[in-house]
């Protein structure tokens, strides 16, 4: 299984077509999350997890919406001596919605790891496919999301070998009201060159938006 | 035998003259008495006379009576029976009370004679209209009362028990008077239909009734008839308000890929790495989602045009039978009464 299977996946989910898609819209969220970081290498692996806060803001014109996120949070080892960190990530994607069900997003996605012994920071430049099926009207939303990066780097030697990553979650919005929720997974993958290393990431999102046309 | 010659000769003659008498109309009658007067054989005359007036109600016209009457009043007044000339004028004005004498038949002295009586003789004719319609708020019945001299009346519409519907008026009366009753008691509300009357009592000097007019009103009550009201709507002409739910098979479908896709992500995207077990909330989500929308997708789909177009049809509906319904209860609240006036009838005061 790699990303190939993701098209696949996305072509599933796939709804005829959409009713909440709106020409125009203005929104932000507020998120909380739990990531769980995982780190591999020959010599052996670390475990963190915690929690982090995550902002986001979206403003649409149809066909083109712009997404505009930051979040942080805090990691502590699950296992072992690892050291506790910060992470931080921020993130600005343009995206372009062919047809109302698939959005292509694209743009500049900083990662870092701020620890005592110094701060990992990452640099990605990612494509992303976006999906949208409604399961119930337009109240329930099921999404997805693949990405992968399409140019990445890492002030760790040896460098970067690339990224990759998805995203599967609901969307519950009411109608007649500005408010919706969020709960999704998402998980993601970077490598260092020569294998030295692999760094996951995977998070549960609950998140609360507030957004109108 | 020629006492009895003469008795048989006169009989005969008494009973010709009889038969002749007999034969003559009651009009004829008071021609002739009318003839004896003006040939100025007041005896004659007041016999023709007082035999014609003393005919029944029935036999005689009131025109002939009260023309058999004047010329009796003028004769007896020749003979120096000035008495019985007042009664007789007195008597024409109870039948008649707008009965003018003719100045230039009689003489000052019999029209002299004639005034002094109307003065004191107290009487009211009635006239209504043979049917009134009252229709709408406004109508009335028209009562004119002309009286003989100035005396005060009470005019009141009684029910057959002869208890009172509606006082009309009370007070004096000199020439002549109109009254208008708008076919409604004292409350207001219309009577039912039944025969009322109509009484005119007039009062003398010393406050009682003298003589009363009585003439019956019948009146007949009708409601309008009310509208038929709008027939129900025919269910043909309402369109179809839902469609037929679906099987729900593509919400299961996308919920059970959403489930899936989250169990599979961790090795598809992060390969060796161990998968958090906190994604199982969201699958749990997934299936959740899957559960309300293949319930949500078998029940039927409501049209929302097709609602509004259906409910803005039944409201055009209840809208006219409202209408109607308000019509109708306007049509209850007219009455329309027919008052068909009958003959007045004097009642002399005992």
């Amino acid at each position: 299984m790699n990303l190939r299977v993701l098209p696949l996946l996305v072509a599933c989910l796939a709804p005829p077509r959409l009713a909440a898609q709106v020409p125009r819209y203005l929104g932000v969220d507020l998120s909380l999350s739990r990531p769980r970081f995982q780190s591999t290498s020959p010599a052996g692996g670390e475990r963190l997890s915690g929690f982090a806060v995550s902002e986001r803001l979206r403003i649409v014109l149809r066909p083109v919406s712009l997404d505009i996120a930051y979040a942080q949070g805090r990691l502590t080892a699950d296992t072992g001596n690892a050291a506790a960190r910060d992470i931080v990530e921020g993130s600005l994607f343009v995206a372009y919605r062919p047809v109302p069900w698939l959005a292509l997003k694209t743009g500049p996605h900083l990662r870092a790891y701020a620890a005592p012994g110094g701060t990992e920071r990452w640099a990605l430049w990612e494509g992303r496919a976006h999906v949208d099926a409604p399961i119930e009207g337009g109240e329930w939303v099921a999404y997805g999301e693949g990405w992968m990066a399409l140019a990445s780097s890492v002030n760790v030697s040896p460098g970067s070998a690339g990224a990759r990553g998805a995203e599967a979650g609901l969307t519950l919005k009411l109608p007649q009201s500005p408010l919706w929720a969020r709960l999704a997974y998402v998980v993601d993958q970077a490598r260092l060159k020569n294998n030295a290393r692999t760094e996951s990431v995977q998070s549960v999102v609950l998140a609360i938006g507030f957004g109108g046309r | 035998m020629k006492r009895i010659a003469l008795a048989l000769a006169v009989a005969s003659f008494a009973t010709a003259l009889t038969a002749a008498a007999r034969a003559q109309t009651p009009a004829e009658r008071v021609g002739r008495g009318v003839r004896a007067y003006r040939d100025l054989d007041y005896d004659s005359a007041a016999v023709i006379l007082r035999a014609a007036v003393a005919l029944p109600g029935t036999a005689l016209a009131d025109s002939d009576r009260v023309r058999a009457l004047v010329y009796l009043g003028a004769s007896e007044l020749y003979q120096e029976h000035r008495d019985s000339a007042a009664a007789a004028f007195g008597r024409v004005l109870r039948i008649d009370p707008r009965y003018q004498i003719d100045q230039l038949i009689f003489p000052p002295e019999v029209t002299g004679l004639f005034q002094q009586v109307r003065l004191v003789t107290r009487a009211v004719a009635v006239v209504v209209q043979p049917l009134t319609e009252l229709r709408i708020a406004g109508d009335a019945v028209s009562i004119w009362l002309y009286a003989t001299t100035f005396h005060p009346v009470d005019v009141t519409i009684r029910r057959p028990n002869g208890a009172p519907l509606r006082a009309l008026y009370q007070g004096g009366i000199s020439d002549s008077l109109q009254l208008r009753w708008d076919g409604r008691a004292l409350d207001g509300t219309p009577p039912d239909s039944g025969r009322y009357l109509l009484q005119v009592d007039s009062r003398g000097a010393d406050g009682h009734v003298v003589r009363s007019v009585v003439l019956p009103l019948d009146v007949a009550r009708e409601r309008r008839d009310t509208l038929p009201l709008p027939a129900p709507l025919n269910d043909s002409l309402f369109r179809p308000e839902h469609v037929p739910g679906g099987t729900g098979l593509r919400q299961v479908l996308t919920g059970l890929i959403g489930a899936a896709a989250v169990a599979v992500l961790p090795s598809v995207v992060a390969g060796r790495a161990s998968a958090s077990g906190d994604r199982l909330v969201v699958a749990g989500g997934f299936g959740i989602a899957a559960i309300l929308g293949f319930q949500a997708a078998r029940r039927p789909q409501p049209i929302p045009e097709n609602i509004a177009a259906n409910r803005a049809l039944q409201l055009a509906w209840q809208h006219e039978v409202d209408s109607v319904h308000a019509r109708n209860v306007a049509r209850g609240q007219e009455v329309r009464l027919l008052i068909r006036a009958g003959a007045a009838r004097v009642v002399e005061a005992q």
